[in-house]
This record gives C-alpha cells, structure tokens and sequence, in this order.
C-alpha cells in the first residue's frame, strides 16, 4: 500500500505543512550551538558570528562535522541536542 | 426506442459467463453503441463492434457500482435507464428491447464477483476514486519522507509507532461501523474539538486497531466525553491517572479480546490497541499532551493503553449488569485509574480470611490514611472467585464485606497518627470512616485460570462530583 | 538540512546559512523532506575571500542570523 497521502488525525488546527520548531523571543542566556560543516572558510564566518553572538549574551559552543559531504553523525547530533537550546550550521556553499 | 440507446457492459474475460455472452454482444453492438469496461486487462472481448476500454485499474467500474459481472447497463442521454446482472436472456430482451438476442446461448447462467468487490479492494479504490465520505484533511508526503517517521514529527505518536492513516486504511476501518464518518460525538479536552467518527477511525487506524473494534473505541470515546468521567481533569492532574477500559459483553468475546491469562498484560492485539486509540483521540485531536495541559508527575504505563474484558463468570453478576445495562449487552466502563498492585493470598479457603486480605491492600490506596478519596477496581482472579463461588458469596456480598472491613476509626485516619503528617484533619478524631465512597469500589472478574493472586487498581484522588466517576456506555454496531 | 531537520526533531530548533548558489538544492531537499529548514543565504562565492572579507560577510548577516534564531523568519542577507 502506498502511504503518500496521510489523514490528519488531529484537530487541523495546526498548519498542514510541517513548520519548524519555535523559537525563543531571546537569546539571553540561551546556548547556541555553531555548528561548522568543514569547507574551507567556514569557520572564520562562524568565529565572528561567535562573538557577536556573546555580545548578545548567548553561550556559544562549537560543533565541527568531520566533513561536508554527509550529514553529521548521530554522536555529533546528540552532543548538540544535549548542550544547546538551537543551532545554527555553515557555512554552505 | 432502442435506436437512442447506449449501453455500457463490464466484463472480465476470467468469468465463463462473460465469455458465454460474447455473441450476444456482438448482436446488440450491431444495433448500439456499446462500450466495454473489462476488468482483467486489454484484448477481451474480442469484439471490433464495441468500444472495448481496458479497466484494470477498476476506474470505470467502481464509478457504475458493479456488483456482479457482466452487468449490462443502459443509457438514455446520460441517464441510466436499467440494468441487468449476469446472462438473464429475457432480463437482457427486455433491457435492450432486442427480441431474438442470444438466441443461441442458454436461458440463464449466473454472472461472476465483480473485482471491486474483492476483500479489501474496496476502501483503496474508494480511496483512490471518492466516495467514502472521507472529509479530513489530507496530507501530502515528500518523495523522502517515511510515513511512520512523519507521524512521530507531527507529534501524532504517544512514543511508539503508529500505522501510518491512509486513506484506504481509515476507510477500511470505517467499514467497522454503521455511522456516518461525519457524525459528531461531542468535544474533546482539553482543546475542546469536535470529534467525528472519521477522526476515531484515523486514531484507530493509527492505534493498530482492525475495523471490528471500532464501535468498542467509539462507545469508549463517548463514555470519555460524558461530564461525569471529568477527561479534562484527569488529564491535566499532576496525579498518576489516566483513562481505562473494561469491556463487558459478548461482543469482548467476538471481536478476541483477552479476560483470562495475562489480562492485564500486554499481547492480545483487541486490549492494546482499543486503550491506545482512546488515548491517541485525547492526544491528537484534544491536543491533551505530556508538557502540555498533561501535568502528570509521574504518570503510569498504562497510560500508553489500558484496556481488558471481564471473564464471562456465570456464579456473578457481569459489570455490565451492574452497571445497569444486560447481561448480553456489550458495555465499554471508563475509570480513571492508577496501575496494578498485585494481592497475594494463597491461604484463605473461606471467603471471610480473604476479604480481610483484599481489605488489607485496599486500605492502602492512595495512602492508607486516606478515606473517602480514590475509587478502586478490584479484579479478582479465577483462583480468588472461587473461593467465594464455593461458599455461595455473591459479588455483591463480597463488596458490602470489603466496605465493612474497611471502615476504619477515625484515631487511625487523622494527622500526625502512626507517625505521619499526612492524614485526616484531628477534629474527625472519633468517628468512624468508610475507606470507599459509596459506589467507590468496582468487582470485576478477570485473569488465568492459575495463581492465588487479585489485581487492585487503583483511582485518581478526586473522585465522585469533585473528579471522576467510572462511566458505563453501551456497545452499538 | 537533514542536519537541521535531525535536530528539530529532537527538540532543539535553528537553521543554516549558506550562499546564494545553495538556494535551489535547499528547496529542492525541503521539499523532498517535507520540511523546510530556516535559512540565510549570503553572496556567493565563499572560499576565495580574504578573513577580512569573510568577517564583513558575517557582521553583514549577522542582523539575519539574530532574526532568524529568535524569531524563525526567513532572511536573506543580502543588501
């Protein structure tokens, strides 16, 4: 049986298109997890983000995929689902 | 007359009868248009007289709701003017107006199964084509997305799998029940949403539920709805509690639902998927979820699914006749209710040395200063009942002993005695306290044929008008 | 994406900055997920340019980064 077509089960009163997770209104005490994706160049954009970031008063820690070509390994994930509140990942191009 | 006809005629070259009646089809062919939906593939009938459309995908002949093939059809315009089933010779003269059709074929050989009506068929070309009624909203998976994964991402999922709710699977399950899928059942909390029978369906598609057990999980749904049961504060309790289901009534039996060994436990498909999709209505469609108006401190696993029929026990009443209704009444019985704490007692042969055990670990419920508080359940296994079948106790002289034993003085209840702060306020000092509230404590009989053990299960704090009472609903096809 | 998308699901919410070349392939892979993650995208092209040039790109972007982790909307930083 196909399954591409699904039923809302719910009470439809949700967007029907899956939206991302919300956000916190501040970053004031909020972790955020840089994570790099290891091309070249990269991490000096996420460096200078980094600081900005601090001024706004955000905790910063850094991830780095051990390459761009795959998605990063479930570890990686983890360690970022255990130590921050969000994520922001660069650099792509 | 028949000079404006047109006639379709549905065929699949796997039926002798479809294959008997090809001369007859080439005579009318002659005298009208006819066009031919066959049902197993192209290049039958061999006929170059008639339109000949290839109809494996059942489109056309589940737009003409064919039973039986063939099925001759007339049209005038773009009405049907009648139809005919199967080879009836004077059925297709009549039909046709054609009075010598088929002079050289029998009088009459019945027709085959349409394919549309083949098990299991018909809720994906419903799906496929309309027609079942479905009015929820639909969601379109991407190319990658698997369906399971996507029902855990929408948060449709209470931490384990669900089958994912296609169309043909919701239709399959509404074939379970006589009601309109669009008929509406009351709100469910906490977001108070109006819920139909089609949206029970999907959540009892998603449940793993088959289609049998649907007027169970309706009748369920409902009793959940009734003020009574008070679902949106047994929801939002920061207490254990969540809903249950015992089933009573024949229908338990039909539809395989377990009342003997392992009863409680896991296994038997009808107990775990009719308490999961109760639970999953109050998830999805209420909106009630852990983190959200759901404020359990600790919950229960039963809140996962918790569901049993009672064990047909002729030397009882059944919960059905106790709750008011027949004994051959199918009845579905919501209590808020706690886990199970296990009764040992595998000494007692007398009915009085018994109670006094079940009366000892029903004193505990809640806490064992607490009176007049929780409800309970007390199921009581093959082993137990027995020793009350022998002496000739009826249920209902088994719960007025339970509730005299367990009226307690007030110098046990109050605060500060045996050492702890909890208790009653010291004013109630002297008086003398039931434990159960009248209609407090529900008997049911359940379990394996083996083991001296009773199951207690206990209910939510707030109980009767300040919390829930268990609720009783018939069964209803 | 199937970072981001990973990671939205176990309940820590973000996005991605890319550059602009990026944009197609990022819709393309939204839209076969089911899910379109939030993203920046900055002027291509990246790995030629000097830390000077690389930092400017960031305190350019950085008013989008800000918006886009606080409240989720879609930025494009290019002025």
């Amino acid at each position: 049986m196909s399954e591409t077509v699904l039923l809302d089960p719910g009470s439809e009163r949700d967007p029907s298109q899956r939206e991302p997770r919300a956000l916190p209104l501040d970053l004031s005490g909020r972790t955020v997890g840089l994570l790099d994706i290891s091309k070249p160049r990269g991490d000096v954009f996420l460096d200078e983000i980094a600081s900005l970031l601090e001024a706004e008063g955000a905790t910063v820690t850094r991830f780095r995929k051990p390459t761009f070509t795959r998605p990063a390994p479930t570890e990686l994930r983890q360690d970022i689902a255990e130590q921050c509140d969000l994520v922001l990942e660069g650099l792509a191009d | 007359m028949a000079a404006e006809s047109r006639y379709i005629l549905v065929t699949k070259r796997d039926c002798p009868t479809c294959q008997l009646i090809e001369p007859a089809l080439e005579e009318l062919a002659l005298s009208a248009p006819v066009r031919v939906f066959n049902q197993d593939g192209a290049g039958f009938p061999a006929t170059a007289a008639a339109d000949v459309i290839d109809d494996s995908e059942l489109a056309g002949s589940w737009a003409l709701d064919v039973e039986i093939v063939p099925t001759l059809i007339r049209y005038e315009g773009e009405t049907e003017a009648g139809r005919t089933e199967g080879w009836d010779r004077s059925a297709w003269r009549a039909l046709t107006h054609l009075n010598d059709l088929g002079a050289s074929l029998p009088e009459f050989r019945p027709g085959c199964g349409s394919l549309t009506r083949d098990p299991g068929i018909a809720p994906r070309l419903a799906a496929r084509y309309g027609g079942g009624g479905l009015t929820a909203r639909r969601i379109d998976l991407a190319p990658l997305e698997d369906a399971i994964e996507t029902c855990y991402e929408r948060g449709w999922s209470d931490g384990l799998p669900v089958v994912p709710p296609t169309p043909e699977r919701v239709l399959a399950m509404l074939a379970g029940t006589n009601r309109d899928p669009g008929e509406t059942l009351g709100e469910v909390p906490p977001d108070l949403v109006p819920v139909s029978i089609e949206k029970i369906a999907i959540n009892a598609v998603m449940a793993g539920c088959r289609p049998e057990y649907l007027p169970v999980v309706i009748s369920a749904v409902e009793a959940a709805l009734e003020e009574p049961f008070c679902m949106h504060g047994l929801l939002a309790t920061t207490y254990f509690s969540g809903p249950m289901v015992v089933v009573s009534g024949p229908l338990a039996r039909r539809i395989g639902m377990n009342a003997g060994g392992n009863a409680l436990g896991q296994g038997n498909r009808a107990n775990a998927t009719i308490g999961r999709a109760l639970q999953l209505v109050i998830r999805n469609v209420g909106g009630g979820r852990p983190g959200g108006v759901d404020r359990a401190a600790l919950g229960n696993p039963g809140k996962y699914t918790f569901c049993f029929a009672e064990d047909d026990d002729p030397a009882w009443t059944s919960l059905s006749e106790d709750r008011g209704f027949a004994r051959d009444e199918t009845t579905v019985t919501l209590f808020a209710a706690d886990g199970v704490q296990g009764i040992v007692d595998q000494k007692a042969r007398e009915p009085e040395p018994l109670c006094r055990s079940f009366a000892a670990g029903l004193r505990v419920v809640s806490h064992p200063k607490m009176v007049q508080a929780a409800d309970a359940f007390l199921v009581v296994s093959p082993e137990h009942a027995r020793v009350f079948h022998d002496a000739g106790w009826s249920k209902q002289r088994v719960t007025e002993r339970l509730h005299e034993l367990l009226t307690i003085d007030g110098s046990e209840l109050v605060q500060g005695a045996g050492g702890m702060a909890e208790g009653l306020p010291v004013k109630l000092k002297g008086r003398s306290l039931r434990k159960f509230r009248e209609g407090g404590l529900t008997l049911v009989r359940a379990g394996g044929s083996a083991g001296m053990f009773s199951a207690i299960i206990a209910g939510w704090g707030a109980s009767g008008e300040i919390g829930s009472s268990p609720v009783t609903r018939e069964v209803k096809s | 994406m199937h970072d981001i998308n990973d990671l939205d699901g176990r309940g820590i919410a973000g996005g991605f900055v890319a550059s602009d070349e990026f944009r197609d392939a990022a819709k393309a892979q939204g839209d076969a997920l089911g899910f379109h993650a939030r993203a920046i995208y900055v002027p291509h092209p990246i790995q030629d340019r000097t830390d000077e040039e690389m930092k400017a790109l960031a305190r350019k972007a950085f008013p989008a980064v800000l918006d886009m982790l606080r409240q989720g909307q879609e930025q494009d930083a290019q002025a």
